[in-house]
């Protein structure tokens, strides 16, 4: 496990986990992915692994929610599906803005407006309709970038 | 028969799975995502799909023979089908969720019971169709060639 230098919302210090997009940028975002469906979450993994980013997947929302407590500076980024049985992706969004400051984005078949809206509002910093392509996964290291230079500020 | 003549007919027979609408550009990006580091990456997420669908066929199925029909079950079964499906480029599976899901909005019974035979159908379809495909790539491989890539120039 990584020593982690306190407050995640700090980004100017790096441990010696912490992706700071220096050397080998973006390779090696550290990336948590939960989807209950195992067909996307084994494309989704490939897809991730294939742009050299770390992956860690999840098929369960409650899950994902105590990884991303236990091991809080570990993770860059959030990608999760909206509609899934136990917890759906608004609810771990919220619990996620609330407690960390990590970018999330999410994902879903389901591309209603309103849908969309809910995501948006209440935080997501993207909201990708199924099927996504490798091309737009390589470009979410964009999404930490902005939320640490937003940080600080 | 040789192995050149084994990749001529693989190259056919998938190019025509997308020109009868059975797979979509997504399934190239799997095919794409296969590498020596991983090259039974396009047969296990194949299986994956087929075998994971096939139990949210019979969930879907369970749930329409119900006599107060949970239309909210039935929406999120074909939703995570209408996913998966799309996501692996069975674009004609996709497509019959799609409209499987304005049939659940409107509670409709008898229109979804069409909806689950038409999803089935498409699923057995293609379902066919990918087994023969990789059984084909199964047997180049096995003969010493090479899996040819396809190219879609239309």
């Amino acid at each position: 496990m990584n020593p982690s230098n306190g407050n995640g919302s700090m980004s100017t210090a790096s441990s010696s986990g912490a992706w700071d997009g220096r050397d080998q940028f973006p390779a090696g975002l550290r990336v948590l992915v939960v989807d209950d469906d195992p067909t996307c979450l084994m494309i989704f993994e490939k897809m991730l692994k294939a742009c050299l980013y770390q992956v860690t997947k999840c098929n369960k929302a409650e899950t994902a929610l105590s990884v991303l407590r236990e091991h809080k500076n570990e993770f860059d980024i959030v990608i999760s599906d909206v509609h899934m049985p136990d917890m759906d992706g608004f609810e771990l969004l919220k619990h996620i803005t609330s407690e960390m400051d990590l970018p999330v984005i999410l994902i879903s078949a389901d591309a209603r407006k309103q849908v969309v809206m809910e995501g948006v509002t209440y935080g997501a910093c993207d909201y990708l309709i199924k099927p996504v392509r490798i091309e737009t996964l390589k470009n979410i290291w964009q999404h930490v970038v902005r939320k640490k230079a937003r940080n600080t500020v | 028969m040789e192995v050149g003549q084994m990749q001529r007919r693989l190259v056919d027979y998938t190019k025509s799975l997308f020109m009868e609408g059975f797979l979509d550009a997504q399934f190239l990006q799997l095919q794409q995502l296969q590498d020596e580091s991983n090259p039974d990456f396009v047969v296990e997420v194949v299986s994956l799909f087929l075998d994971d669908s096939e139990k949210l066929l019979n969930d879907l199925t369970m749930a329409l023979d119900q006599p107060n029909v949970d239309f909210k079950k039935v929406d999120a079964h074909v939703h995570q089908l209408k996913g998966s499906s799309s996501s692996i480029g069975a674009q004609r599976v996709k497509n019959a969720c799609i409209a499987f899901r304005s049939f659940c909005e409107e509670q409709n019974i008898d229109a979804t019971l069409r909806c689950l035979q038409q999803v089935k159908q498409e699923y057995y379809l293609v379902k066919n169709k990918l087994e023969t495909m990789l059984r084909l790539e199964q047997q180049i491989v096995a003969a010493g060639g090479s899996i040819p890539m396809i190219e879609l120039g239309f």
